[in-house]
């Protein structure tokens, strides 16, 4: 006890000597080492991405060229593929077939995603729909969709209809199902304070278990993008005038390969961005929604 | 004259996870007046909870009757507000939307139900987190928004089930303290569940003791100790050792 007390208080001789702005300053410069430091790391890693994406290139380049017996009419080096891209991108016919792709992926995603979320909370809230829809409908959901693109034509033709049929049909299951299985999780709790609050059976639907299950909802409308891309190369690809699918498939009988590396290119950019706008939707529309799941 | 509540010889049965039949509750009478303060304490399967959905009206007894108001309860309704332990704050909803979502219910005129409910936000103290989501609030003030959404309907009855149980020692003491004062303010009768005995003792003008097996009321502790109640004077120590007898014995 005694030595506690005698002992020599802590030097602060040393921090003293500091000045306020001797702090600072040696506070902005470790900010800055910081900084500078994520900055590095960053631009290194964007420099191998675009490295990587140059080895691949250069490689497909130099390859049809370098192998003997490679015709570079069937394996068209990426300078042919962008000289053929441009040349239909100023004559606007890649424009075209990608605006009728896209117009049929839309209609087709609205209607049946609509069908799916209403179907979804019906099956969801009342156990007496969902035993009555279940055998059939997962019996429609385990056949795949594009296996009905025959039948879409013998019924509907070769017009628009039969398109948007098929793609409202393939996005329909995968949000259905998100939605019954959002729906049917919707904590007890928030459709007992709604019904305490006086809430009718159709306002506790749209205004309690929708939103509440509307990250699932989400999560299957995804999923229905990139379903409606499948199944519209699928029917494009036999009995259409348009359409990205239908530019490959013409590009095969014509044996322009490199217009059917377009055609691909041109999908997968649809598909990237249709996807990232989700995301970021997603982020938009419900800013409370990882944070409530964590906290 | 008629009690606010009267539980009559009410028994519940459930089937368990083995598929057997469980009492929850059985042959159960209480009656609640309007403007009492009640406590239900008891361990965990002493069938408090069901006793307070029963009220609420989210089932129906087995057997025996519940009667509110002088009629037997049937749905759901504002007249008897509920508050839940946790997350039943409407997470897409603000503040002031969940507060809103009663009368909204009721079809009342936007601008009459914007000022109730900045009414009953300020009244809890959360006038200034009128316009954030429950994620961004700290349990204690998810509490408050959750009483205020209840007493805006101006209910009869608040049932609350344990709803300060999820937040820290400190916060919930002040939780009480305004609890007390917005049932002196309003005149709303409260049946409040809990299993912590402080609580009930620094809360309730009664105390219902429950045990388990099948659910039943042991014994009724009546608190007639003023408001605010000292937790440092000797009569609270003496209620705060009543009630952990009675629920030992």
């Amino acid at each position: 006890m005694e030595a506690r007390l005698t002992a020599p208080p802590i030097p602060a001789a040393a921090d003293a000597a500091l000045t306020e702005d001797e702090k600072l300053e040696i506070e902005n410069r470790f900010r800055r080492d910081i900084a500078a430091g994520r900055r590095r790391r960053l631009r290194r890693g964007l420099l191998l991405n675009l490295v990587g994406v140059l080895i691949f290139l250069a490689v497909w380049e130099a390859l049809p060229r370098l192998v003997p017996g490679v015709n570079t009419q069937m394996f068209p080096p990426p300078s042919g593929v962008v000289m053929t891209l441009v040349g239909m991108m100023t004559d606007g016919s890649l424009a075209a077939h990608a605006w009728s792709s896209l117009k049929r992926v839309a209609a087709g995603f609205v209607i049946g995603s609509t069908a799916g979320i209403l179907v979804g909370l019906l099956t969801g809230r009342l156990a007496m729909a969902q035993s009555l829809s279940d055998p059939v409908l997962h019996g429609l959901r385990s056949i795949p969709a594009i296996a009905f693109v025959p039948l879409a034509i013998v019924w509907f033709g070769l017009g628009e209809t039969p398109k948007v049929a098929l793609i409202s049909w393939g996005t329909f299951f995968p949000v259905w199902i998100s939605t019954f299985i959002g729906v049917r999780d919707v904590p007890k709790l928030y459709v007992q304070s709604a019904l305490s609050l006086g809430a009718s059976p159709l306002n506790i639907m749209f205004r309690v278990v929708l939103p509440a299950a509307l990250p699932f909802v989400f999560a299957g409308l995804r999923h229905a993008t990139a379903v409606a891309f499948v199944i519209v190369v699928a029917a494009e690809l036999v009995g259409a005038s348009s359409g990205l699918g239908y530019l490959i498939s013409f590009s095969h009988l014509v044996f322009r390969i490199d217009m059917m590396f377009v055609g691909l290119l041109a999908l997968g950019a649809l598909g990237f961005l249709a996807d990232a706008a989700f995301a970021a939707l997603l982020q938009r529309v419900f800013p409370w929604y990882r944070s409530e799941r964590n906290g | 004259m008629a009690s606010l509540i009267e539980v009559e010889g009410v028994s519940q049965i459930f089937e368990t996870r083995e598929g057997l039949a469980n009492w929850a509750l059985w042959q159960v009478s209480m009656n609640i007046e309007a403007g009492e303060f009640v406590c239900l304490i008891g361990p965990s399967g002493c069938g408090k909870t069901t006793l307070l959905h029963l009220i609420a009206g989210f089932m129906k007894p087995s057997e025996g009757s519940v009667r509110f108001a002088g009629a037997p309860v049937g749905d759901p309704g504002p007249d008897r507000g509920v508050v839940f332990q946790e997350y039943a704050l409407f997470g897409w909803m603000t503040a002031r939307q969940n507060v809103e979502f009663g009368l909204r219910m009721r079809g009342m005129a936007k601008a009459e139900r914007r000022e109730r409910a900045r009414e009953a936000l300020a009244r809890v103290g959360l006038e200034r987190a009128i316009d954030r989501y429950p994620h961004e609030l700290s349990g204690g003030m998810r509490q408050r928004v959750a009483v205020a959404r209840a007493l805006v309907n101006e209910p009869r009855v608040l049932l609350m089930d344990e709803p300060f149980a999820a937040v820290d020692a400190i916060t919930r003491a002040t939780l009480q303290d305004d609890l007390v004062r917005l049932w002196q303010q309003t005149g709303v009768s409260v049946v409040f569940v809990t299993h912590n005995v402080d609580e009930a003792a620094f809360l309730a003008q009664r105390v219902v003791v429950m045990r388990p097996h099948p659910g039943s009321v042991k014994r009724s502790v009546i608190v007639d100790l003023p408001y605010p109640r000292q937790r440092s004077s000797a009569e609270f120590a003496r209620l705060y050792a009543d009630i952990g007898l009675a629920l030992g014995e």
